[in-house]
């Protein structure tokens, strides 16, 4: 097991997981998601294949209402 | 035909419509269908798998002829605003930023020194941005020269209802500016929205006046007819102000009978 802080919160995750995987873990398919991983913008075509490292700082993002 | 032009973009409708404050997203989209805006902002936000409700991907790509204008609200600081604005732009897929930096939530009044940094290096970047100011016409005018597509000086503080109480400087800003000036933030009823149109406003943003109206879609209506008048009545030409009164019929006939 790895740890990563995501959204700023500790999260536990299988070691080797990627981030498609780590999406599929918080019950979302990704597509209104924007994905940063240390403050790197990780496009969906690169999901699949990005794994997460211990200590990966992870922020998901969505749109939200604003003015 | 009159359209309003932001960079290469052109929209028929001179309302913009903000998505926050609604009581939920299906009121927010018959409101922003009623209000014909084809421009609407956005807010970021943190993915919370217990608020998942709050996610407005899904019921936005219901809306068709819509592009969205994600703002930079929550930075307090251009490297922030710059990082938020460059996440947005993976999820619109619209070259619109509203650069919105205002780092304290008692008066939400906008950072000037933050918001004109970010601005240039988004501008740079090729972003069209649309900076979220004070009124203040040398702000504007550095804004325009830094390429801003538009700026956008507050009416009043961001939800305070207060209308148009920063007027003498919009039209200042106005008659000085040579990229569209947009009100955003502070109107409350279409009259004002009207009014600023008819001031030579491009355009006015509104999100307050219409989620927190009794019929949010009926107020988006009423908002969207006001800017049409009001649009109407500065192309059309307003006539010239008298200290004194000018007779609209003959005043000699009657006395002669």
């Amino acid at each position: 097991m790895i740890t990563i802080e995501l959204n700023g919160q500790q999260q536990p995750l299988p070691a080797d997981s990627t981030v498609s995987n780590l999406l599929s873990i918080v019950g979302s398919d990704g597509k209104s998601l924007a994905v940063v991983v240390n403050e790197q913008i990780i496009r969906p075509e690169k999901r699949s294949a990005h794994k997460l490292q211990e200590g990966d700082r992870v922020e998901l993002l969505m749109f939200a209402g604003g003015g | 035909m009159d359209l309003l032009q932001l960079g290469s973009y052109t929209f028929s409708s001179r309302l913009i419509l903000g998505t926050g404050k609604f009581s939920n997203s299906t009121v927010m989209i018959d409101a922003v269908r009623a209000s014909g805006a084809q421009l609407v902002t956005v807010a970021l936000r943190r993915f919370n798998r217990e608020q998942s409700e709050d996610d407005l991907f899904g019921p936005l790509l219901t809306l068709e002829g819509i592009t969205l204008m994600p703002n930079t609200s929550g930075a307090s600081t251009a490297a922030e605003a710059v990082r938020a604005a460059h996440i947005a732009r993976e999820l619109s897929g619209s070259p619109f930023i509203k650069v919105e930096i205002h780092p304290n939530p008692q008066h939400l009044m906008p950072d000037p020194i933050e918001t004109f940094e970010a601005s240039r290096i988004l501008a740079k970047e090729g972003f069209l941005v649309m900076p979220y100011i004070a009124a203040d016409p040398v702000l504007a005018k550095r804004l325009e020269e830094v390429g801003c597509a538009s700026v956008m000086p507050l009416g009043s503080a961001i939800g305070s209802g207060q209308g148009l109480a920063t007027s003498e400087m919009l039209n200042i800003i106005i008659r000085e500016s040579g990229i569209p000036v947009i009100v955003d933030a502070g109107l409350r009823s279409p009259s004002e929205a009207a009014l600023a149109m008819e001031m030579g406003c491009a355009a006015v943003l509104v999100n307050s006046a219409v989620a927190a109206a009794g019929n949010p879609p009926l107020m988006a209506e009423a908002f969207a007819e006001a800017v049409v008048a009001g649009r109407k009545a500065i192309r059309a030409g307003l006539m010239e102000r008298s200290g004194s009164a000018v007779a609209t019929s003959p005043l000699t006939f009657l006395g002669t009978i």
